[in-house]
């Protein structure tokens, strides 16, 4: 335990010192507090219209104005950061789940199966994302969960790689033969002696699994496939490209959604690239 | 292994895809939930006469490996079926009107984009660590973070609706017939400066990181140092020594990206109202025109396909590795 706690003092001191980390912990670490006490610091419901005249500018009862229908959209933007944050964190833990699994699999094993994973991979790589994505997603009809599903099966393939080719490596360690001749079977030595050696790869691809499903649930979203029962940032640009934005010079209903995608986009990117940097200081470039 | 042998291998793995990607096409409705005669024949907005006739055609009444069987044999007649939007157009048809608008938009911002990349790299290597290197990776790094139809958007909303300095949207204005072709080609240029700057902006940032890295590596080599022993000047030595051979990566790296440059065209022609198959995919799925959106992912499928393909020919002779 004591061993533990030294090693967590250890990371946070590296941490500390890595400022492209810690900025992306600021902006993650905001964002995370916004979408928690949205329901309390929203001036309005954020699906009640008429609010105020429609298309009305930033002013004191409406911090962000109003969109068409009346809608306050600043309240809309902070209950936007829990849908992004919601869809992320879930997409982005099956997605390592899946990830890891098959490649642990894949390089312990090898053979067929690896052949099977990675010309699978291959192809998913080649085939454009957006418009199969946009495909299924037209057919399953639009909700969140669905959103959710759709970023599963096109997310966990990087995660799959990375692992693969860190077990090719590890499993030719003399420890492992030791285990394999001392008679462990296959999955315990995965399990004791493989997992614990990749964790620190898993980590920073998590992160970065929250960026590409946070993207795609935005982009999709903007798209007219998101939860028409949820407003997210990626319904807010597209609700603003349908209804008028543009021609009502609404740029209050343009530039605030997008901005905080790219916001949280580069946050968990920041704190995914600077925890690779403290894991695999060998990977660094 | 030679140029023959590895093209083998790359034509074989592209057929395969293909075949998948076909397939795929033609499973997705079937195994979604709902009944695929309704999603791909039978809507309210085609006449129950042409609804029956096409359930013949594709063999939807029968056993699923007749409907395969008839599938591709429809389609390699370029057969994809009637749009529902568009009725009575075929897809084909609809498909290759938008078709060379795509093409376009993609060819010419990739171009740009490339050009882009490349320039930004050498100079970012050449002067690594210094301001111009600084502020070239952040200005990249702060473009490549956004969404591209947000930035699309943004550009749209100063330069279109603000400023009014260039079309709103569309590719051609809307008027009777131009006066000659010259007016013509000036017309599209007109309309294509915003959706060609958002995809440019919105892609080059990938490219310079990639030619910045590769010519940081390139600048350590013997030869480098040979060529600025000799005396050469600065720039010959840049260009026509170092970024020349550090140029390999980018080929692999745009042929990476190409799948990602598609979905980028099809959030780019929705912002602009743009008339190529990505607005057409945005307004199929809003007009629940399903045969479309099928006939619109298939065409987009095979061209990142054949594009791949082309990218892996040019490496084959770009790469001495493979050559000989």
């Amino acid at each position: 335990m004591e061993r533990h706690i030294a090693n967590f003092r250890g990371f946070m001191r590296k941490y500390r010192r890595n400022v492209m980390g810690m900025i992306g912990l600021v902006i993650i670490v905001f964002f995370m507090s916004i979408s928690i006490i949205a329901p309390l610091i929203s001036p309005w419901d954020p699906y009640k219209m008429n609010t105020g005249p429609p298309f009305a500018p930033p002013s004191g009862d409406h911090p962000l104005g109003t969109n068409d229908m009346g809608q306050d959209l600043f309240s809309q933007l902070l209950h936007g950061a829990r849908i992004s944050l919601m869809v992320g964190f879930i997409a982005a833990a099956v997605n390592v789940a899946i990830g890891t699994m098959v490649g642990l699999l894949s390089g312990y094993f090898g053979g067929k199966l690896d052949e099977f994973f990675m010309r699978l991979i291959d192809v998913m790589i080649i085939i454009p994302g957006i418009p199969i994505m946009v495909l299924i997603a037209a057919y399953l009809g639009p909700s969140m969960w669905n959103i959710i599903f759709i970023l599963v099966i096109f997310g966990w393939t990087r995660i799959a790689r990375v692992i693969r080719s860190q077990v090719l490596m590890i499993k030719e360690y003399p420890y492992i033969e030791a285990s394999k001749a001392a008679g462990a079977d296959s999955f315990r030595i995965i399990y004791d002696h493989i997992m614990p050696n990749v964790v620190s790869l898993i980590l920073p691809q998590a992160v970065l699994s929250i960026v590409g499903a946070i993207l795609g649930e935005a982009g999709l979203s903007f798209l007219g496939l998101g939860d028409p029962t949820h407003v997210s940032w990626g319904m807010l640009l597209f609700y603003a490209q349908s209804y008028g934005a543009f021609l009502r010079r609404a740029w209050w209903w343009i530039i605030p959604p997008g901005l905080c995608i790219t916001l949280i986009g580069l946050g968990f990117t920041f704190v995914g690239y600077a925890l690779n940097d403290i894991f695999n200081p060998r990977l660094r470039r | 292994m030679g140029v023959k042998e590895f093209l083998f291998k790359r034509l074989v793995f592209m057929v395969v895809t293909l075949f998948i990607v076909v397939t795929l096409n033609f499973s997705i409705p079937r195994i979604m939930p709902g009944n695929p005669i309704t999603h791909l024949m039978v809507d309210a907005r085609l006449p129950p006469e042409v609804r029956s006739a096409l359930v013949e055609r594709f063999k939807m009444d029968k056993s699923v490996f007749e409907q395969y069987v008839s599938y591709i044999a429809n389609l390699l007649r370029g057969d994809l079926g009637l749009s529902f939007s568009h009725y009575p157009r075929q897809v084909s048809t609809v498909l290759m009107e938008r078709f060379p608008w795509t093409l376009l938009l993609i060819g010419t911002s990739t171009i740009l984009s490339t050009l882009l990349g490349l320039f930004l790299g050498v100079i970012s290597a050449w002067r690594h660590g210094e301001k111009v290197d600084i502020s070239i990776q952040t200005t990249g790094l702060a473009l490549w973070s956004m969404p591209i139809y947000w930035l699309g958007m943004i550009l749209l909303y100063f330069f279109g609706f603000v400023l009014g300095l260039v079309p709103l949207g569309g590719a051609t204005s809307p008027r009777l017939g131009y006066a000659n072709t010259f007016e013509y080609v000036k017309d599209v240029l007109w309309h294509m400066i915003l959706p060609v700057a958002t995809m440019t902006l919105g892609g080059f940032a990938s490219n310079t990181l990639i030619m910045r890295g590769s010519m940081l590596e390139v600048v350590k080599e013997d030869y480098v140092t040979t060529a600025e022993a000799k005396g050469l000047g600065e720039r010959t030595v840049m260009w026509s020594h170092a970024a020349r051979n550090a140029m390999l990566p980018m080929v692999t790296v745009i042929a990476l990206n190409l799948a990602g440059i598609v979905g980028g065209a099809v959030f780019t022609e929705t912002v602009f109202s743009f008339p190529g198959v990505g607005r057409l995919i945005y307004d199929a799925v809003l007009a629940h025109d399903y045969p479309l959106l099928q006939g619109s992912f298939l065409i987009i499928a095979i061209t990142v396909l054949l594009a791949n393909f082309f990218a892996d020919i040019v490496y084959a002779y770009l790469d001495p590795r493979i050559k000989y």
